[in-house]
């Protein structure tokens, strides 16, 4: 690498400032704490110098300068605040005001407004303006997205994150100069990804959210950073709660403090897709199958049942329980689940609904450390080989990252696909390839020449294959992402050919929030927490006690035993595999069932009992998204008389009598001995529980604590092992995937099915969202949308 | 001397007194006094139980900003904003207060609601007769702190109770 270039040094008020040549005049500001006040200033976004909002006295230049626009020289001297600088920005402020409403009282970016702040902190008490305002309606432009033209600032950051950042291009500008207004891209409505970055971005209440306007205000609200519950990219998401009748609603959801790995990116689902919480149909009482019907009962009721129904066909016929966990559940509960099914069920029969081939990808990384890719790393790599998927549909972050990757880094994205996804447009290189064809791909990187003729096209010709490969070759830590089309055997040679680049890293994408979590958690029949076979348990044996060790049944296979009649119970953990997997839903008609949902799925329509959960926004724990990022769950929401799997997965445990200590090892552990255990000073105990509350974190005093079994997933799980207090205090910690046993590559391919969810889908939760619905529902009464070049 | 100085202090004083035992009384006969009042009589600056006051339109003044609860320094000012609609119209802006509950087991009437109003919905009346045998009968509803609505709109049941007695149609009180 060449030296890093000279950095320039002027003076900003009289204090000295150092920074990289290139840098702005604004941000350099900030490095020494100055603020420039700006509007249409936006870090990572094209300069527009368009509210000259940022005006600042440069020594030697006759006029005001814009410090957004202006880089950095040698021995500049800059002064930001003199009398000429502050009428300026009066001036400035005043022109704004000049047609702009007095919403504030109703204006739903009151309290949170740019202009609020600006007029308060650099504005004239009056205006000199004694026209008439030009009033303007209101419009709606989609379910989610109104504008309040009025109240426009003209700052063109909408338009711009539109564009640059999401590669949409739906919004724009019409007219000129003062009449200048912003404009969808069909005329009186929008159609676009529905994303919501630019209300977020709008520095005014001029693009309000229909899912959350007029409801509150910003300062009624409490801010609850957790993580997104829908695709497997673990945005964190920052939730707006309030008060409401039934204990605790969400109304909004953003990520304006730019914490976590997506900064402040959303996608529809993460930004308007939490009100599934009060959805009408939501489950709030168990339902006890009686006389054929589903009827309410009580708590106490259900759990009596269930423990003497699983103990009975546990001690009768052995192994003839089967569980399905979720891919929506928390690490912790997937762990006790597994656990619970070994230990208590004393069974292998557990799986879930797979999306991606995660064992085979442990498998072929065995021994291996630092080669798996954090959603950080690819907005920085170099360069990113993506093969299948489609991520700007599945997962939206991840194309997030890498467009502005490639806009802002000039990252190379060679992109292999058999549909022309849109990522095409940032690729240096895309291959069309025919459907299905992925497998030859991975054998052509590694080395099979033959597997050229199963891709050429007319896109992509023997030669240009080669020279795909020759490049890829040469490239320095290239991030290789591949979705599930890439499964079993292709996985390992895929892998083979990445691990010859030196620092090549890796990204196996998983459909949901926690795919990547419930296969780490070992919801396998054959495999334990950490890919651990079943065969060879070694210090599971040791850590939780006998556990079976023939490998059980996977998923299809527990219809068809239950058919037969081996299968006599079955116990679903927030999973749709009737509706999603395509069991038959009379299959079961003989076996006890018992699902736990929010809602009466079409599985659970066909169970004996129906516990109602409370969802991953309600609840704490930890998630590992499809890099294998692990963050910290924060309960935000919360519906009354819902309960979260971890405690359901203890009592059912208890009502069959087991010991839940031995599930749950609670009250011991670094974070239990805050004091409790020294008895005498009770108060110290108490004093930490307090903090520990406060801090939205419960003590590890209680069996239905799902931080108690954190440190018993961060010793048995490889990789898991990282620093706690970080991981607490909300910060992203990549797990280093690194199988201590040799995980298993053998696994059918068929298990695999992708979820297949497009921007405004998601599983079986999305049907119960009224804000994706009425997208949807807007998108059948629109013409199909064709695809807008960018300009 | 000192004994005739002492003499002298206290008849100038006991005068004050003697003279007062014959002016006429000025306390206020509440409340066996005359009128609505029962013969309590206010500055008109008092600060008594709330009112949210109407427009012109008997449209609510109210726009559930939340400045008033913001401004609050007992906290004790609980709203919900909703949407207005074209059918369901409550105040003449975007929002209305759906639920607005004033707790007066909290205030202590210092008047920075009515300060920190905007649309001069929510002032001070002079209603003073709040004490309760039970603490939940003080929190407020917005039902109970609306001004009278006009005539042509038909009369608030706790307020108008005479009228809606004598026939008027009565507004009905959600949730009572
Ligand atoms: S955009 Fe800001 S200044 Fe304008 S009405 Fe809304 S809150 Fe007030
Ligand atoms: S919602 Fe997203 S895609 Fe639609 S106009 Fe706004 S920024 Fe563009
Ligand atoms: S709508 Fe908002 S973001 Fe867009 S130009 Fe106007 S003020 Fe700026
Ligand atoms: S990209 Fe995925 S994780 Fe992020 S907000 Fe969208 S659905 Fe949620
Ligand atoms: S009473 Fe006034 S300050 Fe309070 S919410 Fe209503 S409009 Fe706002
Ligand atoms: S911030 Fe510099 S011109 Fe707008």
């Amino acid at each position: 690498m060449a030296d890093a270039p000279k950095e320039i040094s002027l003076t900003v008020d009289g204090k000295k400032v150092t920074s990289p040549p290139g840098t702005l005049l604004i941000e350099a500001c900030k490095t020494v704490g100055i603020e420039v006040p700006s509007f249409c200033y936006y870090p990572n976004f094209s300069l527009q110098g368009a509210c000259r909002m940022c005006l600042v006295k440069i020594e030697k230049m006759p006029k005001l300068q814009t410090a957004c626009t202006t880089v950095i020289s040698e021995a500049m001297t800059v002064t930001t605040n003199n009398e000429e600088v502050r009428q300026a920005r009066k001036a400035m402020l005043e022109m704004l005001l000049g047609n702009h409403p007095l919403d504030c009282p109703v204006c739903d970016a009151g309290g949170e407004c740019e202009l609020q702040d600006m007029t308060f902190s650099y504005g004239a008490a009056e205006s000199k303006f004694m026209e008439a305002k030009n009033h303007k309606d209101e419009q709606q432009w989609s379910p989610v997205v109104y504008f309040d033209r009025p109240r426009c600032i003209l700052c063109y950051r909408c338009v711009r994150v539109c564009g640059e950042g999401m590669d949409v291009w739906a919004l724009g500008v019409q007219n000129r100069g003062v009449v200048s207004v912003i404009a969808p891209n069909k005329e009186d409505h929008l159609e676009c990804e529905e994303c919501g970055m630019c209300i977020d971005i709008c520095p005014v209440g001029a693009l309000t959210s229909g899912a959350y306007r007029y409801k509150t205000r910003p300062w009624e609200m409490k801010h609850v950073g957790t993580i997104c519950t829908h695709c497997g990219d673990g945005c964190k998401t920052t939730l707006g709660v309030r008060r409401a009748e039934s204990g605790l609603q969400i109304v909004r959801g953003d990520n304006r403090d730019k914490s976590g790995i997506n900064g402040d990116f959303l996608c529809i689902k993460g930004r308007y897709a939490f009100d599934f919480a009060d959805n009408p149909e939501r489950l709030k009482q168990p339902l006890v199958r009686k006389d054929g019907r589903l009827l309410p009962a009580t708590w106490e009721e259900a759990f009596e049942l269930i423990g003497k129904r699983f103990s009975e066909i546990r001690d009768k016929d052995g192994q003839s329980i089967g569980v399905v966990g979720s891919t929506r559940t928390t690490n912790e509960e997937n762990y006790l689940l597994s656990k619970f099914a070994r230990l208590v069920l004393k069974t292998n029969n557990i799986d879930h609904h797979r999306t991606a081939d995660f064992p085979a990808f442990a498998a072929a990384l065995a021994g291996k450390t630092d080669r798996t890719a954090s959603m950080r790393d690819v907005f920085n790599a170099p360069a990113i080989l993506l093969i299948g998927n489609n991520p700007t549909d599945q997962h939206p972050l991840l194309a997030w990252q890498i467009r502005n990757n490639v806009r802002l880094h000039r990252a190379r994205l060679y992109a292999i696909n058999c549909q022309p996804i849109k990522l095409r447009r940032q690729a240096t290189n895309f291959m069309e390839i025919p459907s299905g064809a992925e497998g030859k791909v991975a054998a052509f990187l590694a080395g099979d020449d033959t597997a050229a003729d199963a891709l050429t096209s007319a896109t992509a010709s023997r030669d240009g294959w080669r020279q795909l490969r020759e490049k890829l070759r040469t490239e320095q830590n290239l991030v290789i992402i591949f979705g599930s089309e890439i499964r079993g055997n292709d996985l390992p040679t895929l892998v083979k050919f990445g691990l010859a680049i030196p620092g090549a890293k890796f990204v196996c994408l998983g459909d949901y929030a926690n795919s990547r979590g419930a296969a780490d958690m070992g919801l396998y029949p054959d495999l334990l927490p950490g890919y651990h076979r079943v065969a060879d348990a070694g210090k599971f044996h040791e850590e939780w006690g006998k556990i079976p060790s023939a490998p059980g049944i996977a998923l299809p296979a527990m219809a068809d035993a239950a058919k037969t009649g081996k299968l006599k119970g079955l116990y679903v953990v927030g999973a749709n595999p009737v509706a999603r997997l395509g069991f038959d839903p009379f299959a079961f008609s003989k076996s006890f069932v018992v699902v736990q949902d929010m809602f009466l799925t079409e599985t659970a329509s066909i169970a004996d009992v129906v516990l109602p959960v409370a969802n991953a926004y309600e609840k704490s724990g930890t998630f590992t998204n499809t890099c294998g990022d692990l963050q910290l769950l924060k309960k935000a929401g919360e519906v009354s008389d819902t309960k979260p799997d971890f405690e359901i997965i203890v009592r059912i445990a208890d009502a069959m009598g087991f010991d839940v200590r031995k599930l749950v090892p609670f009250g011991t552990g670094t974070r239990a001995d805050m004091g409790q255990s020294r008895g005498a000073q009770s108060g110290e105990a108490d004093r930490h529980a307090v903090w520990l509350e406060a801090h939205g974190l419960e003590p590890k005093m209680s069996p239905f604590d799902p931080m108690a079994i954190l440190d018993e997933i961060q010793r048995l799980v490889p990789g898991y092992d990282v620093s706690q207090i970080n991981l607490l205090s909300g910060n992203d910690q990549h797990t280093n995937l690194m199988s201590q046993s040799a995980g298993s590559a053998a696994h059918d391919g068929s298990l695999i099915a992708p979820a297949n969810d497009d921007l405004f889908t998601s599983g079986t939760l999305g049907r119960y969202s009224r804000a994706l619905n009425s997208v949807i529902e807007n998108r059948h009464l629109q013409p199909a949308e064709t695809e807008v070049a960018a300009d | 001397m000192a004994v005739l100085k002492n003499i002298a202090a206290i008849a100038k004083g006991m005068s004050i007194t003697f003279k007062e035992m014959f002016q006429p009384t000025i306390v206020e006969n509440y409340p066996d006094g005359p009128g609505p009042l029962r013969g309590a009589k206010f500055q008109e600056r008092y600060r008594g139980a709330h009112v949210l006051q109407r427009d012109e339109n008997g449209l609510e003044k109210c726009v559930a900003c939340f400045l008033c609860a913001a401004a609050c320094p007992s906290n004790c000012i609980y709203i919900e904003a909703a949407e207005n609609t074209a059918e369901h119209r409550v105040s003449a802006a975007e929002r209305y207060a759906k639920v607005y509950n004033i707790d007066y087991n909290r205030c202590i009437f210092c008047g920075y609601c009515v300060e920190a109003c905007p649309t001069d919905a929510i002032t001070h009346g002079h209603g003073f007769e709040i004490a309760s045998f039970n603490a939940s009968n003080l929190i407020y509803r917005k039902e109970q702190l609306l001004s009278a609505a006009p005539a042509h709109l038909g009369a608030n049941e706790v307020f108008n109770s005479a009228d809606v007695a004598g026939g008027a149609p009565a507004l009905p009180v959600p949730g009572s």
